[in-house]
């Protein structure tokens, strides 16, 4: 097995600049539970690493007024570890506890699972479902790109040659909304999703009505997608499990799962289905 | 191309020279003879290669020896030997928690971090705790008693 060339730039700048210069040759190293395991599997063609991991004002949080900024580089337990992402981002924490094992989440960080691109990727559901904002440093300077527009396909986003991604931020939810986080596995812990669904539901006051609601499905396209025709039947509707079967069909159409050696399409299909119903009933909290 | 990198491995400092691609695992094993941490399935799922950075378990398998510089690694060496085994190594074979004993190294150091950071777990968080270490032979039950135990002493 040949050798790799390895960098550690000491800023982004340096960064920026390696991976601009070297093309399709390399690629950003973070948590490498991803990468690393491509690289043992010979599954990359690339020559060399750009370890990120001095670039340290990428770890971490910034709060300011009604938003959250995460560092890309932030490890996955460390939004486990955080008492106001508990408190107003529930089902992130959800999906940081479902994300692998802890020895892989001591390592994996939020960024990777982003910029890994996977349809089954739970941190990144979730972002999905609180509509992040993503900043991204390249050659020409910063830009920001919201979660929606940031995947083009699995394991392709549109991050272009030298980009990194170098936070994620996300506003506090609407007062009183509640959000869910399900995931459907083989097992019950260790297990990448074979579905996984984030909804939110924020009530009218008087709480029968829905005032908005937010569905985003993983596993089951070939990006993780949010179904706007399912979150529209339920706005303004009234709060029942009749709405939110109907809501559950709605997602039903709208996606494409393939075949693959975790699950078949039609368990998927079916699957996504009753993950969503069971989300938006969670969500929604109180006797229906 | 090689390397020269200086790990820090259970207080001691180590100067090795080694390919880019190599992993912390290969380092332990094939270039310290620190072969306590065990390679089950090298890809990050099993949790036999556990070892500690900066305190926390981590699958040594998926990280780069270059990655490593500048952590402090703790590896089962590092722990406890024959003459005074670590408290959890005296549960673990006091409950009968050992088989094959391949995945018990692994299972050491995520008990050792899991206890340092939370002394007095339920059996539920320790059940969650060891999630990443698969034991083929004990059914886990007396792996979670003996933690247990430990963390009433
Ligand atoms: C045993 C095991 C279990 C797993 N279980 C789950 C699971 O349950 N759920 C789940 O979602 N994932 C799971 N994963 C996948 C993986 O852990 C996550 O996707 C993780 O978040 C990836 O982060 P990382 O920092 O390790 O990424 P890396 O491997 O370092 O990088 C992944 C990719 O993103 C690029 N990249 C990383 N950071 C940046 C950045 N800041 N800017 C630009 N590009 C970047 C890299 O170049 C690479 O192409 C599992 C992995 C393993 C090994
Ligand atoms: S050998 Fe590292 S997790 Fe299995
Ligand atoms: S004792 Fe054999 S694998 Fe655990």
């Amino acid at each position: 097995m040949s050798d790799i060339n390895y960098w550690e730039p000491e800023n982004l700048t340096d960064a920026v600049s390696i991976l601009a210069d070297r093309a399709d040759q390399v690629r950003a190293l973070a948590g490498g539970t991803d990468l690393l395991v491509k690289m043992k599997k010979g599954l990359t063609n690339w020559k060399g690493i750009v370890n990120l991991k001095g670039l340290t004002e990428l770890k971490g949080f910034i709060y300011e007024g009604q938003t959250i900024s995460i560092g890309a580089l932030t490890q996955i337990s460390a939004l486990i570890d955080n008492p106001l992402l508990s408190l107003h981002f529930p089902a992130l924490v959800d999906a940081a506890r479902s994300l692998g094992t802890p020895q892989v989440r001591n390592l994996a960080t939020v960024g990777g699972n982003l910029c890994n691109a996977s349809p089954a990727a739970d941190v990144a559901l979730v972002l999905l479902m609180y509509e992040a904002r993503l900043l991204i440093m390249g050659p020409n300077g910063s830009r920001q790109v919201s979660i929606q527009e940031f995947y083009v396909g699995p394991g392709q986003t549109v991050l272009q040659q030298g980009e990194i991604l170098t936070a994620i931020e996300i506003d506090l939810p609407p007062l009183n909304s509640k959000g869910v986080f399900f995931k459907h596995g083989k097992r019950k812990s260790h297990e990448i999703a074979l579905v996984n669904v984030a909804v939110l539901l924020t009530p009218h006051p008087g709480r029968k009505q829905i005032a908005q609601a937010r569905i985003a499905v993983g596993s089951v396209a070939s990006t993780q997608l949010r179904i706007k025709d399912a979150e529209d039947s339920l706005t303004n509707s009234l709060a029942t499990l009749s709405a939110f079967e109907q809501a559950a069909e709605l997602v039903k159409e709208a996606v494409n799962p393939i075949d693959d050696v975790r699950s078949t399409a039609s368990y998927r299909k079916q699957m996504v289905g009753v993950l969503t119903r069971r989300a938006l009933v969670e969500a929604w909290g109180e006797e229906l | 191309m090689k390397m020269s990198i200086s790990l820090l491995i259970n207080g001691e400092t180590y100067q090795v020279n080694v390919p880019h691609k190599k992993t912390l695992l290969d380092v332990l094993r094939e270039d310290l003879a620190l072969t306590g941490t065990k390679k089950g399935c090298d890809s990050g799922e099993c949790g036999a290669c556990t070892v500690l950075m900066d305190g926390k378990p981590v699958n040594s398998c998926i990280v780069l020896a270059v990655d490593a510089v500048g952590k402090q690694i703790t590896t089962i060496e590092g722990i406890g030997g024959i003459t005074e085994l670590d408290p959890i190594q005296e549960a673990l074979v006091a409950h009968g928690a050992i088989q094959c004993g391949y995945c018990t190294p692994g299972i050491v150091m995520t008990a050792k971090a899991l206890l340092d950071s939370n002394p007095h777990p339920t059996e539920s968080q320790v059940r969650e705790g060891i999630t990443g270490n698969l034991c083929r032979c004990t059914g886990y039950v007396k792996i979670v008693e003996a933690i247990m135990d430990v963390s009433r002493r």
